[in-house]
Parts: C-alpha cells; structure tokens; sequence
C-alpha cells in the first residue's frame, strides 16, 4: 500500500510537470483525484487495512494528496504565466508585417464603370447593355445621321464580313458609339425614363496615345415632359463633382451633333492643375469630356416618341477617357496592357 | 479652317484680344484648336462641325464674330455690275446641264486675260491658310472660295472642244486626269463635265488637266456651281479624294451665294489678270433659291431651355446672325439667308438663340419630378458583375482589359478555325481582323508578358466574346476567363465553385477548367450562367434537432470518380445532408455522411436502413464493399 501510494505520487508529480497546458493538467488531476481517480481508488482500500496500519498510511495518503494538489496549483500558474508570456509576445512588435491572403486587382476601367453607374442610380438613371454588331439604322440612320450625310465621317466605321450570311454588306457594323441604345431603348417603352449604358465602342482609327480603334463609352438619357437643357446642363454639373471632387468646375461650348439639338460640349478643370493650366491639358486649364444636348425631334419621331409631348436630354462620354483622367495616366494604351505593374497600383 | 485675324478684320472690327476671341468663339460652337503667331499676324485654327459649310469661309467666321460682338460686316464692294453687264463682243458657248443633278450653273467668260504670277497680298493671304500660290486666275478663284464660301473653277475657254459644256453623269470606269497630274479611273454616276470630245471636269471636287488655266491661257470661263451633295460625296469617297471643294459642297453649298461669288471673282480677275467681260451672266437654275421663313415659339423656347430669355434678348440676337426677326405675339418669324442652310426646324432657331445668349449664363438644375421605376428593356444589373469581379479579385486574381478584334495567327494558335470567326471587312490591320469568340487569347498573352517581372501571376477578364460562325448565327455572351501559373485544378475549381454557391446556380465547373502548358485556363459563359441566377434567398430556419454523424469506409475501385459516388450516397434518402471524403488511401476511402431531419429527433431505427441501402446500393454501382 505505502509503495502504491508512492508510485501514484511519482507518477502524478511526473505527469504534472510535463503537462504544456491547463486543459492536460485538468484531466490529470480529474485522472488522480477525481471520483474514480488513481489516488481516490487507493484510499478507499484504506478501510481494508489493519487498524495499527490506519493512521501511519493516512498521513502519509494525506500529505501525498497535498504534495499532488500543491504540484498542480503551480503548474497551473505557471502554464497561465506563460500564456499571457505568449499572448504578450506576438503584439510586442507591432511593426512586423501582416500576413496577407493574396489579393487581386480591379481594373481601374471597372472601378470606374462602378462609380459612374452609382453616382447616376443615385438619380435615378437605369443601367443598360446591349450589342456591339450592329445595324447601321440604330447607329445612324434612327439618330439623324442619313446615308451620304458628312456627319458620318466624325464616325469612321468598321463594316462585318457579311459574305456566308444574309445580311447585306455595309449594313452590319461594329457600333461607333453607345448612342444605339437610344433606339433600341426608346422604340420598346413609353417615356418617362432615365437611361445610362456604358459598352464598348469600335472606331476606324488609327491608335496612339489618345485615340484607339477600340474604347469605352457610356451614354445617358432622360424623356418626360419638361425636361429641359438646364436640367442636363445640372446633371453633367452633379455628375463630375460627384466623379471628380466637389471643387471640380464644369463650363459648356455650342457644338453640333446630328442627334441632338442644341448641343453642347462640356469642360472640366483639369484634374491636375485644378485649372491654372499645365502640360495635361495643354495650359488652358480646361479638359473637354463631354458631349450631349436637347434630343433631337427626329429621333425621337423615329422611334414613336411625339416630340411635341415629350422632351429629353442625352449626353455621351469616353468611358476610357474618365480613366485617364481621374488617374492621371498619358496613354490611352495603358488600359489594354495586361502589365501587372500597370494593375497592382489600382 | 484656318482664319488669319489679318483678314477677318477686312470685313469686322475685332477688338477683342486673340486669346478671349478664341474663347468665345469656342464657346459658340468655332472650336478654336490653336492660335498661332505668323509675323504680325494671329491664325486662328477652327474646328468646323459638318452642319456650318458657310464657316468654310472667312466672311462666315466673321458672321459669327459679328454676332457675337453685336456689329456689322462690310461685304466687299461690287466693282463690274455682272448682272446688266453689256459686253463688247459675245463668244459662243453651249451649256447643256440637268437640274436634278446640277442645281445651279453660274458663269462668264472672261477674254484677253494675262495669266502670271500673283500679286504679293494675294499670295502671301493664300500661304497663310496653307495654300500654295499657283498663277493668278486659280490664285483668284482659290480665294474668292475661302473668302466667301463657294468654290469655283475657271476653264480655258479655247481648249473647251466645240464650245460646249455638257454636265452628265459618268457610266463608270473613264479615265480623267486631275489639274493637278494625277489619273483616276471615275466612279459610276460621279458628275462630270465633258465638251464635244473630252470628259474635262471632275465637278466639285477637282477641274481636268486638258481645260485647265495654264501661263498659254487667254480667255476663261469662269463656272460657280451648285452641287448635289451626296452625288458628290459618293465620288470623293469612291476615288479618296477630297478637296476643300468637295468638303463644302458635301455639306450644302450657298446656293443663293453664286452670283456674289463670280461678281467678286470677276472683279478680281480684271483687275488683276485684265481682260473683259466677253459673254453674259449664265444663270441656269431649279429654282430662285431664296431665302425662307422660320418662325419660334416664345414658350417653346423657355420650355426646351428651362429658363427665360426675354424676348427682347431673342430678337436681338436673331437680329446680330442678320436672320431678320419680327417678333410677333407668341412667336418671333425669322427670314434665313441662303447660306445658313443648317436653319431648318424651331429647335435650330432655339440653338441660335442660346449659344449666342452664352452657355454658361445657363443655371444648372437637376432633373425634378418622379423617378421613372419601370425596368428598362435592357436592363443589366451591374451589381452582379461587381460581385463576380470582387469574388476574383478577393481571390488573387487581377483583372485585365483586351481587345476584342484579334488576328488570324492568335485564332490559330488556339486551333480555332479562322473561316468560323465572325470578321471585320476593313481592319484598322490584320492584328485585328477578327472578333475574338474566347478570352483566353488576351488571357495568354498577358501571362507570357508578366512572366519576366512576376512569379506567380493570376489574372482574369469579363468581356464579350463574339459566337456563331456567320452573321446569321452571330451571338453575343459575357465570358468570364482566367488564366493562373500558380494555382492548381482544384484551387481553380474552388474559386469557381465559391462563385457558383455566391451566385446561387448548381453547375459543375470542372469542365470549364483546362490545364495548358502555360498554367491552368478557366473559361465561363457567364451570359448562361446569369440565365440561371436564383436571385432571391429565402432564409432556412437553423434545424432544431441535432444531426447524426457516421463514417463510411469503403473498398473501391480506385478510379471511380469522387463526385459519382457521393451522388449514389445522397441520392439513397432524403435525411442524407451532406457527404464528404474524409480520407482515402489506395483502394479505400472513408466518407463523413450528416443525417438530418429537420421534423423530428433522429434515432438509430431511422439510420440502420439507410446505412443498408448505402452499403447494398454501393455494391451494386460500384462492386464496392465496406470494410
């Protein structure tokens, strides 16, 4: 008996010491102390002994549950001690550097795209997409730009291979602008709405640092009654102040395009200089973005739209250009070069 | 347009200083481009829109500075008064012309002219808007078109053969050489003018080599036409030959301005070459091409507008572009001269009236009334696109921008056949002569030009491919692609499967998946996908009876494939909630298969038949056998 105690004691004292935290020193003591526990178990043979036996075992059981639970106290404190020595150490250098999940990039093209739409949902401008191979009636004809007319040369146009097919040559286009969403549009609802449609556009051009056979647009109208010239003027004024900063500046010029009437060109003060004028925008201060006016009466008499009821504005925009612009870059090529070291700075 | 400020001050008094009249300008719609200092003079460089031919002349641009400042032009001083001019000896000539596609031939004969070198202040105005002097008669007529606006051309008159001119249109395929030297082959239907033996005029873009006015010339006849525009747009685009010419006859010459075109001509022309008058004025016309009446409502205006003009201010300014308004009780009738030919409806009066008022006097205010909120025909909702392209990017991918038009050589390398490929009939080159019906083109290449400056790259796209191998068939679809080095199949797979679940659509994206020597591609119709969108989540209430957890372990064949096994597990009953590999090694695999009910507390009766049939149905599909 006296040597089971001994043993259960070495054991328990061996085991405790070795424990690496508080949740093993608990299922030791519950393993040594607990109800069916190995000291436990002893003691109750204690009654099986012989009386002279009794009290000489008893102290020594007594002061072996002690030794064991005094072990135990300090373990556990010092296990405690040194999680709080572990949880200390990992903030003791906050400088160190974060482990980061990897994480991609947005193109600045989408960021932007997402910007746009959100500042125009915030009045009340739906979104909408459509087809890049087009008809030359929703590109031209349904906008007031008829065949022959000089006003299709500011629209070089790339033609599909029609040959295999039904359709006949020169009448299926790549679109030259977003503006095809006009038509589309307007011919299946009845006014009022409000329209925003960002798209790919294709040009027959030449590309260098401003100019590109391929870019981005996004174009936006509104018809109800009374909508009016100032009312775009005031949405192109909220919308680069939203786009660009508050302190942006707008100012517009007369200009001519065949779908609207009057028409208006639209200047913001350049994003670098904030308008005291420097190489970007070539020391005028001012930055040309824009274009729109008043719907012209026979587009919307092409697409079953009484003008003399309804009235509205549209307004187009280089997506591409918005890019450059707000991120100061000096080529339009930038956006199509898949340079990691273009994209990680977005 | 180039306008040296020398010249326009002939007609106005331009006070303003260069850079502020470039400005304003601008800002009613003379987009100046550049001013530039030429000794002691300014030259201003215009953008001229198509709708303005009559701002192809000086006289037009100092219109607008006119009307701008508020003063009066001096039009050039008549000299000879061609119209009852009585010459001294009539040379014979026979015109034969048509109206429908000739609307006007004006002209008069000049004889014993001396043609030569002209004289300094008329060829130094001619450089100064970058044309090269020649010899005095085309020096004359060059001018008299860039001062006024309409082109003209003078003839040798003794080298028209029988004295006749005879305007017709072309059967196509003769052959025509240009003033200037240059052969063409014409075009069907071009407007020509030919004399008894020889086509001897390309009209309204260029005069012929054999009539032409050369240092030999004595008379001339001098021809101010007007054209019809798109029978001559037509020409200049099928041969490419453009002349200043050309360009304003495209846009709609002044047709009421071709007597003060050759008066000012002939004026020039006697006192310059010498000569006299040697026939009458020839004047064939359609019609009188007078000037016509164009009325605005004064609430119309202030309705397109949204602010109120005065009416007083209206007239004014209709007053200051000389188109003579009468301000009536609800409306202002204006009289437009012949050559602003861009007045044809109220709105354009509308225009007139506000760009002169000054754009930016305009206040500027968001649209008022109800927000429409019907949906759109064509409605996209870009908030799916953002997710999708944030899932992508939150899993290391970066996004990229290609073109869509692509080559020949790129389809191929892809073993996609080029003759199934929609294509460009005119591409800007043969790099990009097709329309790309996958991403993984721009995807490649992106890889292989970061591969000197990154190790692991990931990158991807979301753009339109362009399906179907012929017009008819042509189908547009948003694919999303990528293309990693550094992620393997089954990360691949996560990735798409984590969109798959964030979308709500059940698809296996395995087969999107490819594994190329490059890295791993993964290509997705995201048009489709869309399609099957379950928008809506509708919440589940969290069971309230615990699950019951067994593990399977299984002898199988080891090339029976993970997902068809797990199909056969779950299909055996409905309280089967999720199945997993927990483990596999050789031919043994152990699966962690998650009753639940959400009715009622599950016991083991529940379970035991449902672990039979597992067992009995992994036998029969598979030969498979519980260990």
């Amino acid at each position: 008996m006296e040597h089971e105690l001994l043993k259960v004691k070495n054991d328990a004292s061996s085991l405790i010491i070795a424990a690496e935290d508080e949740k093993e020193l608990n299922e030791i003591k519950l393993d040594f102390l607990g109800r069916n526990g190995k000291l436990t178990q002893l003691l109750k043979r204690m009654k099986d002994l012989p009386e002279e036996r009794k009290p000489e075992i008893g102290r020594l059981a007594n002061e072996i549950i002690s030794t064991v639970e005094d072990l135990l106290a300090t373990r556990g404190e010092e296990l405690r001690g040194e999680k709080k020595e572990k949880i200390k150490r990992a903030v003791e250098d906050i400088t160190i550097p974060g482990v980061k999940p990897s994480l991609g990039h947005l193109h600045p093209m989408s960021q932007v795209l997402f910007d746009v739409i959100d500042v125009f949902k915030g009045l009340g401008f739906q979104a909408a997409d459509g087809p890049e191979i087009e008809t030359d009636r929703y590109n031209f004809e349904i906008l007031n730009f008829p065949k022959d007319h000089p006003a299709r040369d500011t629209q070089q146009t790339l033609f599909l291979d029609t040959r295999k097919s039904k359709a006949t040559s020169g009448e299926t286009i790549l679109r030259t602008h977003t503006s095809t969403m006009q038509g589309r549009i307007m011919e299946k609802i009845k006014p009022p709405f409000r329209v925003i449609v960002p798209g790919k556009v294709f040009r027959y051009e030449q590309t260098d640092a401003s100019h590109g056979f391929e870019f981005w647009q996004f174009e936006g109208y509104a018809v109800d009654k009374n909508i009016t010239f100032t009312n775009l003027m005031g949405t192109l004024d909220y919308f680069v102040r939203k786009f660009f900063g508050e302190e942006t500046k707008i100012k517009f010029t007369s200009h001519n395009f065949p779908f609207t009437e009057p028409s208006l060109e639209g200047y913001v003060s350049c994003v670098v200089c904030k308008g005291k004028g420097c190489s970007f925008c070539k020391q005028s201060g001012w930055v040309e973005v824009l274009g729109g006016g008043m719907i012209h009466p026979n587009v919307l008499r092409n697409v079953g739209i009484d003008p003399a009821e309804w009235q509205g504005f549209a307004f187009g925009t280089g997506l591409s250009r918005l890019v450059i612009l707000k991120y100061q870059m000096d080529d339009l090529r930038l956006l199509t070069n898949p340079d990691l070291r273009i994209l990680e700075q977005f | 347009m180039l306008a040296p400020l020398s010249w326009l001050k002939e007609y106005i008094d331009v006070t303003l200083e260069s850079n502020k009249l470039g400005d304003r300008l601008t800002e009613v719609g003379l987009g100046t481009e550049k001013i530039t200092k030429d000794k002691d003079d300014i030259i201003f460089e215009l953008e001229i829109t198509p709708n303005r031919p009559d701002l192809l002349s000086i006289i037009g641009v100092a219109r607008e500075v006119a009307a701008m400042e508020g003063k009066k032009i001096k039009y050039p001083k008549a000299i000879v008064d061609i119209k009852n001019v009585k010459p001294k000896k009539v040379l014979p000539l026979k015109i034969q012309t048509d109206h429908t596609i000739n609307p006007r031939f004006t002209g008069m004969i000049i004889d014993g002219i001396k043609v030569k070198e002209s004289p300094q202040w008329l060829a130094e105005r001619l450089i100064k808007i970058g044309q090269r002097p020649i010899n005095n008669i085309v020096d004359i007529t060059n001018y008299v078109m860039f001062e006024l606006g309409n082109p003209l051309h003078a003839f040798d008159y003794d080298k028209i053969e029988g004295h006749v001119l005879k305007v017709h249109q072309t059967k196509g395929g003769e052959e025509f050489k240009s003033v200037d030297g240059v052969s063409y082959h014409l075009p069907k239907n071009a407007v020509v003018i030919s004399d008894s033996q020889n086509l001897i005029d390309l009209c309204g873009i260029k005069g012929g080599e054999n009539s032409g006015t050369f240092e030999e010339t004595k008379t001339i006849f001098i021809r101010v036409p007007v054209e019809v525009p798109n029978l001559i747009r037509r020409s200049s685009q099928a041969l490419g030959l453009r002349s200043e010419a050309s360009a304003i006859f495209e846009r709609g010459v002044n047709a009421g301005g071709t007597i003060d075109a050759l008066q000012r001509c002939v004026d020039l022309v006697l006192q310059i070459a010498g000569g006299e008058i040697a026939s009458q004025l020839y004047d064939i016309k359609k019609e009188e091409f007078e000037p016509w009446k164009l009325s605005v409502q004064t609430n119309r205006l202030g309705k397109i507008l949204g602010i109120e003009i005065p009416k007083q201010k209206a007239v004014s300014i209709l007053e200051s572009l000389n188109l003579k308004p009468i301000a009536r009780k609800d409306e202002i009738e204006c009289t437009i001269p012949t050559y602003r030919n861009d007045l044809k409806i109220e709105e354009d009066l509308i225009e007139e009236i506000a760009r002169l008022y000054g754009y930016n006097k305009f206040p500027k205010i968001i649209p008022g009334g109800e927000i429409p909120t019907k949906t759109i025909p064509y409605f996209k909702d870009y908030r799916l696109e953002e997710k999708v392209k944030n899932l992508l990017k939150a899993s290391g991918f970066s996004e990229i921008y290609s073109y869509s038009l692509v080559s020949e050589k790129a389809l191929l390398a892809l073993d996609i056949n080029p003759e199934k490929t929609l294509r460009v009939d005119n591409p800007v080159s043969i790099e990009f002569e097709y329309l790309r019906p996958t991403l993984k083109i721009g995807l490649r290449n992106g890889l292989l030009q970061n591969k000197p400056n990154f190790e692991e790259i990931n990158l991807f796209e979301l753009g339109k491919v362009y399906l179907g191998e012929d017009l008819d068939k042509a189908k547009e679809a948003y694919f999303l692609s990528g293309i990693s080095n550094s992620k393997s199949f089954v990360e691949i797979k996560g990735v798409l499967e984590n969109l798959l679940e964030e979308l709500g659509v059940k698809q296996d994206p395995s087969k999107n998946i490819e594994a190329t020597e490059e890295g791993v591609l993964f290509e997705v119709n995201l048009s489709e996908v869309l399609e099957k969108l379950s928008p809506r989540k509708k919440y589940l209430s969290i069971p309230k009876y615990p699950p019951i957890i067994e593990d399977l372990s299984i002898e199988i064949n080891p090339k029976i494939k993970y997902g068809a096994i797990v199909n056969v597990i779950a299909a055996q009953s409905k309280l089967v909630n999720k199945v997993e590999l927990l483990d596999e090694y050789r031919n043994k695999k152990t699966f962690r298969i998650t009753y639940l009910s959400r009715e009622r507390n599950l016991t083991n009766e529940d379970i035991s038949p449902i672990r039979e049939k597992i067992i009995k149905a992994m036998k029969a599909n598979f030969k498979a056998t519980q260990i």
